[in-house]
Parts: C-alpha cells; structure tokens; sequence
C-alpha cells in the first residue's frame, strides 16, 4: 500500500462523506429561500451563532474539499482523450472531470459572492437580500442566474456519478446488475437533488 | 458487389522513424478479412500510386480470434484483424498500430508492457517442485463459470488501448492484469499468495489508476467482465486496507 493509492481512496470518500453529504444539506438549507428573508437568515445566521461553526466548516467542508478538488484536477492530467470509443460510461467519464472543474470554479465564485465579499464588505448576516439582489441585478443578474444554475446542476451531477463510480472503486456494486442498479440510483439521486436545487433557486429567480 | 477494396496504413519503417500513410487498392474477395487482406498486400505490395514498396508489416498467430497478436486499430477502434470482416467494415479501410505499445514497425507493436503487468501481479499458480501434490480441489460448477471466463483473456490489449487512464506516460496495470489477478485469488492453490497481488495493486499502477471509464469492458472482444473484475479486486482491496489499518 503506498501513498498514491491512499489518497486516490481518500480522494473517493471524501467525494461522498463529507463533502457530498454538505453538499445534500446544503440544498436542504437553500428551500428555506421560499420562507422569506427573515426565516432564511435566520436559519443560516443560526448555524454561524455556533462558536465551533468555523472550525466545523474548516475541518468538514473546507479541507476535505480542497483535498477532493486538487487531487481531482492532478488526476485530469492522468487522462488521454479517446474520442473513437463513444460509450455511455466514457462520456460520464470526462462528464465528471469537465463538471468538478466548473464546480471548483463556481464554489470559488460561490464563496466569494457569499461568504467574502459580503464579509470584507460588513454587510455579512443579510444572506436573502444579498443574494435576490444578486439575482435581480438589471446588469449582472442573467450572469449570475446562469453560473448558479450550471454550477448547482454540475454539483448535482458531479455528486450523483460520483456515487456510482465510488460503488464500483470500493467494491459495494460488483457484477454488471448491481451496477445498473447503482445507477439508476444515482440517476434519481441526480433528479431528485435537481428538483429541489431548482425549486430552491425558484424562490429568488 | 465492389470491385476492390482500398486501405490506408499507417506505416512506421522502424522504432524510432516517423509514421506516414499508404494507400493500397487490391482486389474485392467475398468474405475476406482484414488480415487476408493484408497477405494480398504482402504478395503484390503496390500501393495505389503504382509504387512498388516495402511489404506490410503485421504480426497473427491463429488467425481465429484467440491469441491477441494481430490486435490493432481498425477504422480507429481496436479490434484483431483476423476477426474484422470487410464486408462490415466500412471503406477506405484505416488500419493503424495500437498507440499504446512502442511501435515496432508498421503495424507491429510492442505489448511487453502487458506482459510485465501479468508478472507484477503474479498471474499464475504456485506450484514449485515435481512432485505429486494429490488430485486438484473440486470445483463448484458456477466457481469454474467464472473462472472460465476470466481464463479467456489473451493478453491482446484491447482493453488498455481504450482506456483514458492507460497511457505511455504511467504505469497502471491495466484492466487484463486486474482481471489475472481476480482469476488467480479465486484459484484453489493460487490464492496463497492473494495478499501479495492485492499488495501489487495498492501501489502506484495499480486499480487506484482505474477511472471507471469502463472502455475496456466494451472493447474487450472476449465479452470478460472487467468492471466486475475491476469491482470485485476494489472490494478486495478495500478489505485489505481495513485490515493494513485495524489489523496490522
């Protein structure tokens, strides 16, 4: 066992726990968005009143993540293109790599637009009306309706094929039947999660 | 019906040289294939512009599909030869070396590599000596069905040459040598030293590199399941690890 195989099974798990399963409480968090303004921050301030919530953040969400995110992108460089063989699992293939690059760029933006920006400039609490006003910008808003929406969907979708190829990396979907069944699976994982992100989004479109 | 049948090959005069292409029209043959084709060429090696030129270079062996050594691209996809038909393929036909092997000449490559892959692993059963070790283990009938199918690799390469992850520049294993290696654990006498092939694999090369592109199952002309295989020694492994870490 040598550290290249731990960390690329370091690298599988922490695309499931933590990091996906913040990413499924994260969405849940987002329907309080049709609560209104007051509910909404308050659900969301009530998570940073916790004097651990930056440690919980940091340790849960932050490190895992960027260990999954640099390890990924160095595993991008490991590929070579072979456009004569178009099957299903190969565009999942690239799909998955081509999504965790535009999912790493839009959690940038994502935090930047949401935790750093509105931090640095002393307007950090107001969570709803920062992002509606973002959303209703006459100017910017389009663009960022349209990060959103592909960034939220990619998540969505780097998540549920994720799912599918740690069941076959860990051994939990062996034969070919499992394995359909593990993507059906995800594919409503993908469908559900959608659903709700949208429906989420819907509250402030 | 045609009346010929025109091939490009990509051609390479030795290791180190550049490739070029040639074109050869020969003679339509009902239900010819690709590597009959490639001994007409070899017999009358003119190429399209009337040029007498060297002959093709390509390597067969049974000519039936079984041993994997006139394996090369057809038409861009990986394929042995003696099985490619060319009434079902479609024209001019591309022939070209795999590009996974160092090229040897023409379309002749060198797949050492896979071969090295199957010692790592240690493919094959730990018998020493000459003397009676007794009648083998009895195996269950749905045991021997697995094993079978597993046993028909033949090493050819199809399914590395269609793997993203399988390239000049690492030194993964491949889905063929995972798949040995699975073949090898679930033998009666070959399985006393699993360990030390699932050791092989949890290095560097080994089944972390899989991607799950999955190329190899649908290009592997033999029907193996390699992502079963691919499942099956990840599981193993994972078992491993549980112990490196909990039992060790």
């Amino acid at each position: 066992m040598d550290s290249h195989f731990l960390a690329r099974r370091i690298h599988s798990l922490t695309g499931i726990v933590p990091v996906g399963l913040f990413l499924v409480y994260h969405l849940y968090l987002q329907l309080y968005l049709h609560s209104g303004a007051e509910v909404y921050n308050e659900v969301v301030n009530g998570f940073y009143d916790s004097p651990l919530a930056i440690w919980v953040l940091v340790i849960v969400v932050y490190i895992p993540l960027f260990f999954h995110a640099f390890f990924g992108i160095r595993l991008i460089f490991e590929s070579s293109i072979q456009p004569s063989y178009t099957y299903f699992s190969h565009l999942l293939y690239w799909l998955q790599r081509i999504s965790g690059i535009g999912v790493l760029l839009f959690i940038i933006a994502h935090v930047w637009n949401t935790q750093l920006g509105p931090w640095l400039a002393g307007t950090w609490g107001t969570h709803f009306e920062h992002l509606s006003s973002g959303f209703a910008d006459p100017e910017s808003g389009i663009i960022t309706k349209s990060v959103y929406l592909l960034g939220v969907l990619g998540a969505v979708f780097h998540f549920a094929n994720g799912l599918n190829t740690f069941s076959m990396t860990w051994g939990i979907a062996l034969t070919p039947k499992s394995q359909v069944r593990v993507r059906i699976l995800s594919i409503l994982l993908f469908i559900i999660l959608s659903a709700s992100a949208l429906y989420a989004l819907s509250a402030i479109w | 019906m045609p009346e010929t049948v025109t091939f490009k090959i990509k051609r390479q005069d030795s290791e180190n040289s550049g490739s070029y292409w040639e074109t050869f029209t020969i003679p339509y043959v009902a239900n010819s294939n690709v590597i009959s084709c490639l001994m007409d060429i070899q017999a009358n090696p003119v190429n399209s512009k009337g040029e007498e030129v060297t002959p093709v270079v390509w390597e067969s062996n049974c000519l039936e599909e079984v041993c994997g050594a006139c394996t090369m691209l057809i038409n861009g996809k990986v394929h042995q030869s003696c099985s490619a038909l060319v009434d079902q393929l479609k024209k001019p036909i591309r022939l070209e070396p795999m590009s996974k092997f160092p090229v040897i000449r023409d379309l002749t490559v060198d797949r050492s590599r896979m071969f090295e892959a199957l010692k790592k692993v240690q493919a094959w059963v730990t018998a020493d000596g000459y003397h009676d070790l007794g009648p083998g283990d009895r195996l269950a009938q749905k045991h021997q069905e697995i094993a079978y199918t597993l046993s028909e690799c033949m090493t050819c390469g199809c399914c590395v040459e269609a793997c993203p992850q399988y390239s000049s520049g690492n030194n993964f294993l491949g889905a063929a040598a995972i798949s040995q290696s699975r073949l090898f654990n679930m033998h009666p006498t070959a399985k006393n030293i699993a360990d030390e092939r699932l050791d092989t694999l949890m290095q560097e090369g080994g089944i972390a590199d899989c991607g799950n592109a999955q190329n190899c199952v649908e290009a592997c002309p033999k029907s193996i399941p390699l992502t079963e295989s691919i499942a099956e020694m990840g599981r193993q492994v994972s078992g491993k690890l549980w112990r490196n870490i909990f039992r060790a």
